[in-house]
């Protein structure tokens, strides 16, 4: 190494270690054990016993076994994907609404507009999760029951929650939705300000109108955008668990068709009674390879590349 | 291809007013220029006419239609910007297409009015290029046929030529100001460059802190202007001024004196005006070598521009003036000089208001 390469190595590595040391310990490390535990007899956290009991692809034997056979994981699967395609348009389309909804109207406004979106996301996931826990409750204390009985549409409490599987569903993608939504509106708002003005003002000299502007000039320039909060959305929506599981916990949503396969490995890892963690991390290592490969289709199908315009300039 | 009424047009943001009763009257055909230093309110008064803004008070007609509450979109305008503001993500021939399309025109008339255009500004080849594959010379063309292919009745255009070099601004305003006449339309151009105001314009609106201070034929505005500021800001080196005091019959410039010229003799005497700012161009002036009647002062400096020289005369401690010499005269610095100004180019102006003599009444 010359001394100018030593220097610069030594740079590197001065602002880089950190980062590095943040990479193995809460990435690597985790991702390590979690492949290694998925292939050993863990259960009940009895690691002198199990830890070194090394079972090959049995848990992922078992898992496939579950997926044919048993009602309950088949549950578990379909509300995955039922959960995580349906949230994520949700989230997606509804956050480039609301951006380009409060983009055609005055600043004020907007700003406290986008702020209302931001309640959900700010408010602590178990207050949050009991307001809704309320509304949806499925006695007649609940209060879309009560709304609704004093209206003289339903006679008798719904119990939402237990009517599998769109209750259940429904609900989760609510909850869920509403929190998501925020996330995809403030990228896509700053986004779409940092157009520049002169494009919309020559389009509405031109005619246009705000849903012309919309769908020829803005929505076009914020692909990008798009393809990153599609992609953030789903690999989160794929790995969140916190608010579906005070849900299912406080019994207002079905236990099967109220759990995705985030929080059935939280589950049989952590929760009550029988604890699997080998199974349990199988689980997440499936879990872990949807996510890559869903994350690589979006890169693909919208044409990642294609839309990265090549500067001008060889370097 | 209307005739645009401005009148008594004030626009305010909040407290602050851009453009402070406004009266203008642009003919049919014409090219009226819009000129003025940065923020004094150009092109706020060309995004009025536009209909992007809104003005505060005041009407705008186009020929008798009162287009003042009317949309930008139904006023039939064509817009250029100082950064074109093309489609990025479109290509040339969209971009082009865009307006067309918005008005629902058939495929095959967008097809040939865009080929029409393209070929009017020499960019048929590029129809199929991203703006970012485009030099910034053709990237205005694009911006100029996207605005000229809807066949608007007023073209408006904001500082289109500031972000090419030097030697295409000057190809590329010939060739607009000929398009310009070729398809009659009404023109309306905004610029702080006052060569081009002048070298493009049928007539110039000078615009200081969103009042017009003058409205005039390039001649009328580089040789008659109202005021200070007029002559100041037209012209390279602009016009010089220097402090006067009339004494009787003569001009007194420090050392030096000359006789009042004989268009003002009448309206000093009325006007029984004593201090004067007296204003003339650097190619209305010689500088003669030695002591004589006229400016007396010394060489301060001079610089050849090729074909002739600018020779900056110190008449006192601190009061320069400017004057075109031939190329083969020499000078050297600190030489005894006379400037001698022709008398019938001279304007002087009130020393307070620093408005033109013969415009005070107004
Ligand atoms: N939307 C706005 N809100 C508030 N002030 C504005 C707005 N648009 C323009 N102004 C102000 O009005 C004045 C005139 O602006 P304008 O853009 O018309 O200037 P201009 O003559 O075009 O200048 P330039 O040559 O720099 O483009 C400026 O002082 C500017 O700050
Ligand atoms: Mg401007």
């Amino acid at each position: 190494m010359n001394k100018i390469n030593r220097e610069k190595f030594t740079a590197l590595s001065f602002f880089l270690s950190p980062m590095i040391l943040m990479v193995v310990l809460f990435y690597l490390v985790p991702l390590v054990m979690t492949v290694y535990i998925s292939f050993t007899r863990m259960r009940n956290w009895n690691v002198e016993k199990y830890l070194t009991e090394f079972v090959g692809f049995y848990n992922y034997q078992r898992l496939f076994y579950m997926f044919q056979h048993d009602p309950t994981f088949k549950a578990v699967i379909l509300t995955t994907v039922v959960f995580v395609g349906i949230t994520l348009i949700i989230n997606v389309f509804g956050g480039l609404a609301l951006a380009l909804a409060t983009f055609f109207i005055s600043e004020k406004p907007a700003s406290s507009f986008r702020l209302l979106w931001l309640l959900p996301r700010m408010s602590p996931i178990a207050v949050y999760s009991l307001v809704w826990y309320y509304f949806f409750h499925g006695s007649e204390i609940g209060t879309l029951n009560s709304i609704l009985m004093k209206l003289g549409v339903i006679s008798q409490p719904i119990p939402w929650g237990q009517t599998v599987p769109w209750g259940a569903w429904s609900i989760i993608i609510f909850v869920n939705g509403l929190v998501g939504v925020s996330f995809g509106m403030i990228v896509f708002t700053s986004a779409l300000n940092q157009i520049p003005k002169e494009l919309i003002i020559a389009a509405r000299v031109d005619g246009a109108s705000a849903w012309e502007i919309s769908r020829k000039i803005l929505i076009p320039l914020t692909k990008w955008h798009f393809l990153y909060v599609l992609t953030w959305q789903f690999l989160s929506l794929l790995t969140t668990y916190p608010h579906i599981f005070l849900l299912v916990q406080w019994d207002l949503v079905n236990k099967d068709y109220g759990t995705t396969l985030a929080l059935y490995v939280f589950n049989t890892a952590f929760g009550r009674g029988e604890q699997d963690q080998g199974l349990a991390a199988a689980a997440a290592v499936i879990l872990s390879i949807i996510g890559i490969i869903g994350g690589f289709i979006t890169l693909k199908v919208l044409q990642f590349e294609k839309m990265m315009k090549r500067p001008r300039g060889d370097f | 291809m209307v005739k645009i009424i401005l009148k008594e047009i004030t626009k305010k943001f909040g407290d602050f007013t851009a453009l402070d009763n406004i009266n203008l009257e642009i003919d049919d055909r014409e090219f009226m220029a819009l000129l003025g230093p940065s923020g004094s309110g150009k092109s706020t008064l060309l995004y009025t006419i536009a209909g992007i803004y809104k003005p505060t008070s005041g009407r705008i007609y186009f020929d008798d239609r009162d287009v003042t509450e009317i949309p930008p979109k139904d006023r039939n305008v064509g817009l250029v910007f100082q950064n074109w503001a093309l489609y990025p993500h479109m290509k040339v021939f969209d971009n082009i297409a865009f307006p067309l399309e918005l008005r629902k025109v058939p495929k095959q008339e967008i097809e040939k009015k865009v080929r029409e255009v393209a070929k009017m500004l020499h960019i048929e080849n590029l129809l199929d290029r991203y703006p970012w594959q485009l030099s910034g010379g053709q990237q205005q063309r694009v911006a100029i046929a996207r605005a000229l292919v809807k066949e608007p009745d007023v073209l408006l255009l904001d500082e289109p030529l500031s972000n090419l070099d030097a030697l295409l601004r000057i190809e590329v305003r010939a060739e607009l100001k000929r398009l310009q006449k070729e398809l009659g339309i009404t023109a309306v151009y905004v610029t702080h460059d006052q060569a081009e105001a002048l070298a493009m314009a049928d007539r110039i609106a000078v615009i200081r802190e969103g009042k017009i201070l003058q409205v005039g034929t390039p001649d009328d505005v580089y040789y008659k202007p109202k005021y200070k500021f007029v002559g100041g800001f037209l012209g390279n080196p602009p016009m010089n001024f220097v402090e006067a005091e009339v004494e009787n019959g003569y001009l007194r410039v420090y050392e030096s004196r000359i006789p009042v010229p004989a268009q003002y003799k009448g309206l000093i005497e009325k006007l029984d005006i004593k201090e004067v700012l007296l204003g003339f161009r650097p190619h209305d002036a010689e500088v003669v070598k030695g002591i004589s009647e006229g400016l007396v002062g010394e060489v301060y400096s001079f610089e050849p521009l090729g074909r002739e020289q600018i020779v900056t005369v110190s008449v006192n401690s601190g009061a320069f003036v400017k004057v075109f010499a031939p190329e083969g005269e020499h000078f050297t610095f600190g030489e005894k000089v006379t400037v001698k100004i022709r008398e019938d180019r001279i304007v002087l102006f009130d020393k307070k208001t620093e408005k033109a003599l013969e415009f005070l009444g107004e």
